[in-house]
């Protein structure tokens, strides 16, 4: 297939690291400011088809140790083309730049940075011509919907400065249109059969507003999949009429569920983990998990080392909640979801969420209402449900009210009378255990015991 | 629940109108049932085993045509021939396996049940299991797979153990004259031998990892030192030989206990040193078994100590002509030498000191440990004069009594140009003993044979000086278990094709051409990014290389449980751990029943996951039963040349379309999926082969169009560049365009245009009935 590129193509040399060492020569990185890739549909007559350009110094013509600026720009047509799939071409450069054996790509968008090796220019790899080269012909036969492709390389510092602005606001205006689209919007949702090969049961349903679990497919990613192969493992689900708004439920994503699990699964609410939930596979990133004592949910990652605040770690949890079955309470997410706004709604979003890791409350900052943020605990915060429970008191979570419209005579600020880890009762050949348990009582006596006579 | 008391006297005090609510009620037991099979015995899993035979028919290569097990005999089986009892060749190749299978097995539990007893003693029952903390919900996925019990204590381990040592001897039983009569019987009482062997290893390694404090599936256990170059010869220096840790706990706590740590060098060949690096870092590792002889003859070790397992039989020999005192420590392994167990220590030492006694048996591991660090103290001053280098001169006086015989490169397992370098070295040019070095198994047998009696071995290892003092290497220490955790990390990874396959590398050191190339089949695969694993001497040979920079594999690779990384568990009876990340990955992505249902879980591991064992330099019974525990569970295993002795291969046949069809779970239809993975059993001749079948059996009928292709470019590429070809089943591999890989796709499309080929659906694979989905209601 590569016969005109002097070095390797191949998925081999995927993960190859260039170091300073062995480079010739750099583009992009740290050290320049105006780097980026950038991938735009365009209309048929603006794009011809083959062509690829370099403005500015090629790869000879660069300094050894050098380190340049670097656009890569690329145009596409195509019937079945739209704008919405620009941003799924675009992360195919890192991957496919990547099998050029002696070529290191690293990161995406405004932030790449490439490196050749001595090697692979001593054999021959010298322009920017053949890197062009192996991207069209890589991306024509994986995506036949991109009929024509052109590729612009800008190297020189002047003449990268438009074009550069130009990426910035695409990828701006992108993420508006990204963030914005909701679920009510589109007709279409799209369902992910590759878990099914572990988990037969499990049924993955993506939409604008709910990231797959496992983190790595959007709905944007779904319809480029589903257009470029329709019948490959992710595909199209006709969304249907919707049968409750706040629930997150679809008669289209119902039927493609009792369909694909043979029945084992019949509803299923979006945005909710009790009744009906999304089913939970082997691979997703975190558990939304119900803790009954303060009436809010948990959240864990997997990333996440030692107990949380239950007194469980991710292991045991993640073991009731997997294998693609619908479990109350136990809720396989992606950690994109709860960038959503539909995180969870049924079930009270942000304001139903008691403990998150620090780590994970701290990136999603943006993302959980300013008026909660503080009331939420981390590991920092609470260790255990004792000191979850005085933390949301002390910081009035709203889950708190829930509690004293559901308790309304106890006095749940109380301390408990007796507290042990583990309390065992003994009674007929049975023994029941109260693991962690905490006595409260409504009035406590103590009074001295005369002592009994010695015998 | 919720249940109130009036009044309630207590000797804490008296408690009125005490309210009880609780939230839930949880027995403190295991909440999932029992399977079909808890605790299997013989015939249990039968059927599951001829299912698997009827694809993997057993393919002979008698090593021994005759059968001399009983008076009767000998009796000739070539041909048709039957022996006196009746029985025929394959019958009598697959009892042979079975008995080494089973001897194997036996060895392992036996290794269990001393190292169980011990912490019994010391501990108590209730010492807790505990191999990975939070990281590992699943302790013991395998005793959980096939007894059906969960264990929390040590104590809990007994009943394993006992019905364990049942089955050995049924197992044995099974090779009496006149017992079994069919060839696929005995292989299914071979696969019964493998799946008890996985348990008893379970049950060593769980048991030492909780009770010695060894690292717990941590994937950053310490660098620990390898190599013959690494030792302080200025200190006096142990060698503790076997596989059992008990006596070099002993002995690394005698030294703590005395203040003599840093005065006495412990190191160890085979397994037990992998084990006392994972109690001790400080300890250090010779190498694998090959490096036995060569170390008693450097003359570096002062004492050694044996406990059991792959021990060469002449150590006493070989350690008197060095003048170095022997312990033996293990009732399995006396070694002709007079009991002292009893005997004070102080009187043991005084007589090794002395020269009175060239070793003593003393089967108190307590005593025997502080007998070798007294003995050791006294005798390495004495010593240091058998620690010089042979001179050169040596070496071309020994190599001038050469008649060019050429008996000793018959008699070597490799076929090494012994006599052309013994000419040249005649004439004072060493490099091709020195080259010779690298690839020489240490097996001795050369001077056995050899009429003129010269040293050829330590001619070699004396043309090697310089080289074994650059034995400076760095291996992981084993970190057991894989964590729960790290196992569902790469669940997304390997759904969506970005992990190609599990690699282990396993077993003993019976290389065709050095230990070198194990360290390169790691690099390669790891650097492909495969998840690539190794136990034993595996992991040792593995160890033994270092790039420009210096850095050895483990050095250069992560030792987390993910794509590219390079993960030592362990000792052999660690291999537990990679048979167990198979199963885990069926109970935590699927999470199918574990407990006592062992047909099922086999099924989804042969059917779903791309794991592969190398077993590059099986020598040992004890391989022989690792080997057979992985085929039970579906897991293929490739062997380097030396395999082939084993008497037969389990090969699958890619030309018979009949042979490679699956139910599909959610219709019930039969459907063809191709030849994967193609054989349960194979032997490679070169590292080249291994590497490119390797690559081959990964694949499952259950990959995603994206998993297949990224396995299937691993596979051409790796037959492109050591075969200079194509492969030809391409289109046997190919189930639809898109499992074309991408860079290949042109290329491949021809192939398959020309082959007639057409594509076919990818089912929900199974090979068992039962496993065929109930369709619910389904509109």
């Amino acid at each position: 297939m590569f016969d005109e590129i002097p070095v390797e193509v191949g998925l081999v040399h995927e993960g190859e690291r260039i170091r300073r060492k062995d480079m010739h020569l750099e583009m992009g990185g740290p050290d320049v400011k105006e780097k980026f890739e950038l991938v735009q549909v365009r209309s048929p007559e603006e794009v011809q088809d083959g062509a690829i350009r370099v403005l500015g110094p090629d790869l000879g013509e660069m300094k050894e140790g050098g380190s340049y600026p670097l656009g890569i720009l690329i145009e596409i047509s195509g019937t079945k083309l739209e704008e919405n799939l620009e941003g799924v071409v675009e992360r195919r450069i890192h991957e496919y730049s990547n099998y050029i054996q002696g070529l290191m790509h690293l990161n995406q968008r405004y932030d790449i940075w490439i490196r050749l090796s001595k090697k692979s220019f001593k054999k021959g790899f010298t322009s920017l011509q053949l890197l062009g080269k192996v991207l069209i012909e890589l991306f024509k036969s994986e995506l036949p919907i991109i009929e024509r492709m052109q590729v612009t390389f800008l190297t020189d510092a002047e003449a990268i400065k438009k074009p550069y602005a130009m990426a910035l606001s695409t990828y701006e205006a992108r993420d508006a249109r990204a963030r914005g689209l909701t679920d009510e919007e589109v007709d279409s949702f799209y369902g992910c059969a590759l878990c099914q090969s572990f988990a037969p049961t499990h049924v993955c349903v993506i939409t604008p507003q709910r990231y797959a679990n496992c983190g790595a497919i959007s709905w944007f990613d779904g319809k480029a999949a589903a257009s470029i192969d329709p019948e490959g493992p992710i595909f199209t689900i006709a969304k249907g009429s919707c049968l409750d708004p706040v629930k997150g439920e679809y008669a289209g994503v119902n039927e493609n569920a009792c369909k694909k699990s043979l029945g084992e699964v019949e509803r299923i609410w979006l945005y909710s983990a009790f009744g009906y939930p999304h089913t939970s596979c082997g691979c997703f990133e975190g558990i939304a998990f119900y803790i009954p004592e303060v009436e809010g949910f948990g959240i864990v990652h997997r990333g996440f080392q030692g107990l949380t605040v239950n007194g469980l770690p991710f292991s045991t949890m993640a073991d009731s909640t997997a294998g693609g079955r619908q479990v109350d309470g136990f809720h396989g997410i992606s950690l994109e979801y709860m960038r959503s706004p539909k995180f969870l709604i049924a079930d009270g979003g942000y304001e139903s969420i008691v403990w998150l890791p620090a780590d994970i409350k701290d990136k999603l900052k943006p993302y959980i209402p300013s008026q909660i943020f503080g009331s939420i605990a981390t590991e920092q915060d609470a260790a255990d449900l004792d000191g979850l429970r005085s933390f949301l008191l002390s910081r009035e979570h709203p889950v708190v009210t829930r509690w004293s419209e559901a308790t309304v005579n106890s006095d749940a600020g109380t301390l408990p009378v007796l507290s042990g880890g583990d309390l065992p009762l003994v009674t007929h050949g049975v023994r029941i255990i109260l693991k962690n348990a905490r006595i409260y009582a409504d009035r406590v006596i103590i009074e001295p015991l005369k002592k009994e006579k010695q015998v | 629940m919720h249940f109130a008391i009036k009044e309630l006297n207590t000797s804490l005090g008296k408690i009125r109108d005490l309210d009880i609510s609780i939230g839930r009620i949880e027995e403190e037991g295991w909440t999932d049932p029992v399977g079909p099979t808890p605790f299997p015995s013989l015939a249990s899993l039968r059927n599951w085993d001829l299912t698997l035979l009827q694809r993997y028919r057993p393919f002979y290569m008698p090593f021994c045509d005759l059968c001399c097990l009983c008076t009767y005999g000998k009796c000739d089986l070539t041909g048709d021939k039957r022996g006196a009892c009746g029985i025929d060749m394959p019958a009598q190749q697959s009892r042979m396996v079975l008995l080494a299978s089973s001897i194997g097995a036996a060895t392992h539990l036996s290794h269990a049940r001393e190292l169980v007893d011990r912490i019994l003693e010391r501990n108590g029952h209730q010492k807790p299991i505990d191999v990975g903390g939070h990281n590992v919900e699943v302790e013991a996925p395998i005793i959980r797979l096939v007894c059906g019990i969960r264990p929390r204590t040590i104590g809990d381990l007994e009943e394993v153990l006992e019905y364990l040592e049942t089955e050995v001897t049924q197992l044995l039983a099974a090779t009496h004259t006149g017992m079994e009569a069919n060839n696929l019987d005995f292989e299914s009482k071979v696969l019964h031998a493998g799946m008890i062997d996985q348990v008893a290893m379970e049950v060593a390694d769980i048991a030492q990892v909780s009770a010695f404090g060894f690292p717990r599936a941590d994937p950053e256990a310490p660098l620990v030192q390898l190599g013959m170059g690494t030792v302080d010869q200025k200190k006096p220096v142990i060698l503790v030989v076997g596989h059992n840790v008990l006596p070099s706990i002993d002995i690394i706590d005698y030294l703590e206990h005395n203040g003599l740590s840093s005065d006495v060098e412990v190191t160890g060949i085979c397994c037990t040193a992998t084990d006392m690096t994972r109690y001790s870092p400080s300890a250090k590792i010779i190498g694998p078994i090959s490096w036995q002889l060569r170390y008693l003859r450097s003359g570096i070790p002062d004492v050694v100590v044996m406990d059991e397992q792959c021990i060469r039989a002449d150590t006493l020999l070989e350690a008197q002509k060095m003048r170095t005192p022997v312990i033996a420590t293990s009732p399995k392994n006396c070694a002709g030498l007079p009991d002292r167990s009893g005997d004070g220590a102080e009187e043991i030492v005084a007589d090794l000191v002395a020269g009175k006694a060239s070793g003593a048996l003393i089967l108190d591991s307590v005593k025997a440990a502080q007998v070798a660090v007294q003995t050791v103290l006294e005798v390495a001053p004495e010593r240091s004069h058998f620690k010089v280098l042979p001179s050169t001169d040596m070496i071309t006086e020994k190599a001038g009594e050469c008649t060019q015989c050429k008996l000793c490169r018959r008699s070597c397992p490799n076929d090494l140009a012994i006599p052309d370098a013994m000419k040249a070295a005649a004439k004072g040019k060493f490099s091709l003993l020195n080259e010779m070095y690298d690839e020489c198994v240490g097996c001795g047998r050369c001077e056995h044979a050899c009429p003129q009696g010269i040293p050829i071995h330590s001619v070699i290892c004396a043309a090697a000086q310089k080289q074994i003092k650059e034995e400076t290497f760095t291996v992981r220490a084993g970190r057991g278990a894989i964590q729960d955790v790290e196992i569902r990390q790469v669940g997304g990874p390997i759904v969506l094709g970005e992990i190609p396959g599990v690699v282990a590398f396993v077993g003993c050191a019976n290389y065709p051409k050095g230990g070198r190339e194990v360290a390169e089949m790691c690099m390669e695969f790891a650097h492909r990014r495969y998840i690539v694993v190794t136990s034993g001497c595996a992991a040792m040979s593995a160890a033994m290389y270092r790039d420009d920079e210096g850095h050895t594999p483990y050095e250069m690779y992560p030792g987390s449980f993910e794509a590219g990384g390079l993960l030592n568990v362990g000792s052999c009876v660690s291999n537990a751990h990679i048979a167990g990340a198979a199963v885990k990955i069926a109970s935590i992505f699927a999470r199918r029943n574990l407990r006592a249902n062992y047909e099922e879980i086999a099924d989804y591991v042969y059917n779903r996951v791309g794991a592969v064992g190398v077993a590059w330099g099986a020598m040992s019974q004890k391989a022989a039963a690792i080997a057979s525990g992985f085929w039970r569970l579906g897991i293929p295993v490739v062997v380097g040349p030396h395999g082939s002795k084993y008497r037969r291969m389990l090969l699958g046949r890619a030309d018979k379309k009949e042979d490679w069809s699956v139910f599909d779970a959610r219709s019930g239809e039969r459907v063809y999926v191709g030849p994967v993975p193609e054989h349960l059993f194979v032997a490679a001749e070169t590292k080249e082969e291994a590497a490119v079948m390797v690559a081959k059996l990964c694949m499952r009928p259950n990959d995603t169009s994206k998993g297949r292709a990224i396995k299937l470019n691993h596979y051409i590429d790796l037959h492109k560049r050591y075969m200079g070809t194509l492969p030809s089943d391409i289109p046997l591999l190919v189930r639809t365009v898109a499992d074309i890989p991408l860079t290949m796709k042109s290329d491949v499309l021809n192939i398959l245009r020309e082959s007639g080929w057409s594509e076919h659906s990818i089912p929900d694979p199974t090979l068992l009935s039962s496993q065929i989905r109930e369709k619910k209601g389904v509109r």
